[in-house]
């Protein structure tokens, strides 16, 4: 039944009302799974109603953060229809507003799902009742992640302040980009370049977005506006993770700046977590650090992240 | 070769044209903190020849606009701003003393202090310090004047300002130290005073 709605529509019922946010990043073991699921505490502590879903499909270990054991049914069991509902694998977490969809672990050949199976696992997910839905990707770059991450609303992308990290980070930004870039292409010719493109040691001399752009000019130059606006819309938000000192904070507003000057990528500062003994100290204890010890400078600063994320604020680069 | 930083100088430091002599200071320090040698965030970006070049193109900017003088030949250059016109010759019918003549120019450069035009407000003179890349704490500096009053008389906050006879020396500070006229400036901001005559007029 449904109930007759109101005559004049609030104004925040503009917002949509579910979203899909990722985390990502190029690189393992900077702390993804952890963030996302530090992440989706303080989004429920606020009052969202929030799946945190390990698409880490080939290392999933969300459970362990939460400091859960092994759910019985995890999405490889969706996957290959073991299960008919996506509500069959979810599991509650111990915290009010979160719960959780676990990784297919269990199942080796998960990373490699076909497009198919992916269009109807994210098409399930996105039909739950929540208003966020939280995916910790895997590391690296290949197509299951960046699909993934090119869906969703929020596209939040972790790094440390190592070079390796940095990186990877790039190299995720430019696949992501690119391959958002080829489904747009207008013509066979558009989609060879971006193609090229991905090669790092192309022919045509191909390195960043803006030189695809240059060499897209000159072959199909109509095409040009469409792949502008295609890059214009595509908003990677940064995370710092285990800020150690202000010039490993500041390194946030120098990606954001790196990426609009040479990549032509408009992404965001979203904030950084400082490194913190405590969230050491609780995974091994298997306790999820933002619970255990909520006042430790981790859990507020990823509450703060939670508060900007929600409200679209990021880091503003101020003199 | 193409180059690796393009645009004009405020756009390489990354700043706004109305940047004051401080931003434009740590815009630069934190280009060249971000190009430096030892900079994780671009080394994948760049090879160390782009690397390089941005850095000198960086410098460039920054000897230009930390500047004020070569700041504002730039300006005028790239047409932010418009030359500083001449002192115009006096009205006539002016009541009173006829004004000094314009102090006899030192050098080709700085520029004659100019006359403003129609009504001063204090968002006018604002915008006149602000087109200059002068900060209110530089003019404190020099004036010796608190920050609060600059701000006050860039508000038009008239209920906290000093007595009329101090308030005009303010402003003539004021407009010596942003390189208006500062009798005239002072006068036309004290004329919209209606509440507070000015006894010493």
């Amino acid at each position: 039944m449904m109930e007759a709605l109101p005559a004049v529509v609030p104004v925040a019922a503009a917002r949509p009302r579910r979203q899909v946010w990722s985390v990502g990043g190029g690189k393992g073991g900077i702390g993804k799974s952890l963030l996302t699921a530090a992440l989706g505490f303080q989004l429920a502590r606020l009052g969202r109603r929030v799946v945190l879903v390990d698409a880490d499909l080939g290392g999933a270990n969300l459970h362990t953060c939460l400091g859960l054991a092994g759910p019985a049914l995890t999405l490889g069991d969706f996957i290959c229809r073991r299960v008919e509902r996506i509500e069959d694998v979810l599991v509650e977490t111990g915290v009010s507003g979160l719960r959780l969809i676990s990784g297919a672990s269990d199942f080796l050949g998960a990373a490699n799902i076909k497009y198919a199976q992916k269009v109807r696992v994210l098409n399930r997910i996105r039909s739950l009742e929540v208003d966020i839905i939280l995916l910790d990707l895997g590391a690296g770059t290949s197509f299951n992640i960046i699909d993934f991450f090119l869906v969703s609303d929020v596209g939040i992308l972790t790094v440390v302040p190592e070079p390796t990290s940095i990186e990877n980070g790039y190299r995720f930004i430019k696949s992501a980009l690119y391959r958002r870039l080829r489904a747009a292409a207008p013509s066979q010719a558009v989609r060879a370049i971006v193609d090229s493109a991905l090669d790092q040691k192309n022919p045509l001399g191909i390195r960043t977005p803006l030189d695809l752009l240059a060499v897209v000019e000159r072959a199909d130059p109509a095409a040009v506006p469409l792949l502008r606006k295609e890059m214009g819309a595509f908003h990677p938000r940064f995370v710092i993770n285990q800020v150690r000192d202000p010039a490993d904070a500041a390194i946030g507003h120098q990606l954001v700046t790196a990426c609009a000057r040479h990549l032509g990528v408009k992404a965001a500062y979203a904030g950084y977590v400082p490194f913190d003994d405590t969230v050491w100290r609780c995974v091994r204890q298997r306790r999820l650090f933002a619970s255990a010890v909520p006042d430790c400078p981790s859990a507020q600063k990823v509450r703060e992240l939670a508060r900007g994320l929600l409200q679209g604020e990021s880091l503003a680069l101020t003199w | 070769m193409v180059a690796v930083l393009g645009g004009n100088h405020y756009e390489v430091l990354g700043i706004d044209a109305r940047a004051t002599p401080e931003q434009v200071e740590r815009a630069y320090r934190f280009c060249l903190e971000m190009y430096g040698d030892s900079s994780i965030a671009i080394y994948s970006l760049l090879d160390a020849d782009e690397q390089r070049r941005a850095r000198s193109r960086v410098q460039e900017a920054y000897e230009v606009l930390r500047d004020p003088f070569r700041r504002h030949d730039y300006d005028v250059s790239q047409g932010f701003v418009r030359a500083t016109p001449p002192m115009p010759a006096p009205p006539r019918a002016a009541a009173g003393p006829v004004p000094l003549p314009a102090p006899p120019p030192p050098a080709p450069r700085p520029p004659a202090p100019q006359v403003l035009e129609g009504p001063v407000d204090g968002a006018t003179l604002r915008r006149c310090r602000e087109e200059r890349g002068i900060s209110l704490k530089e003019i404190a500096g020099r004036t010796k004047i608190g920050v609060r009053y600059l701000e006050y008389i860039e508000a038009d906050r008239h209920e906290l300002l000093p007595a009329p006879v101090y308030l005009r020396g303010f402003l003539q500070e004021y407009a010596r130290a942003t390189g208006l006229e500062p009798r005239r400036t002072a006068d036309a901001y004290m004329s919209r005073l209606r509440r507070h005559p000015d006894p010493t007029r």
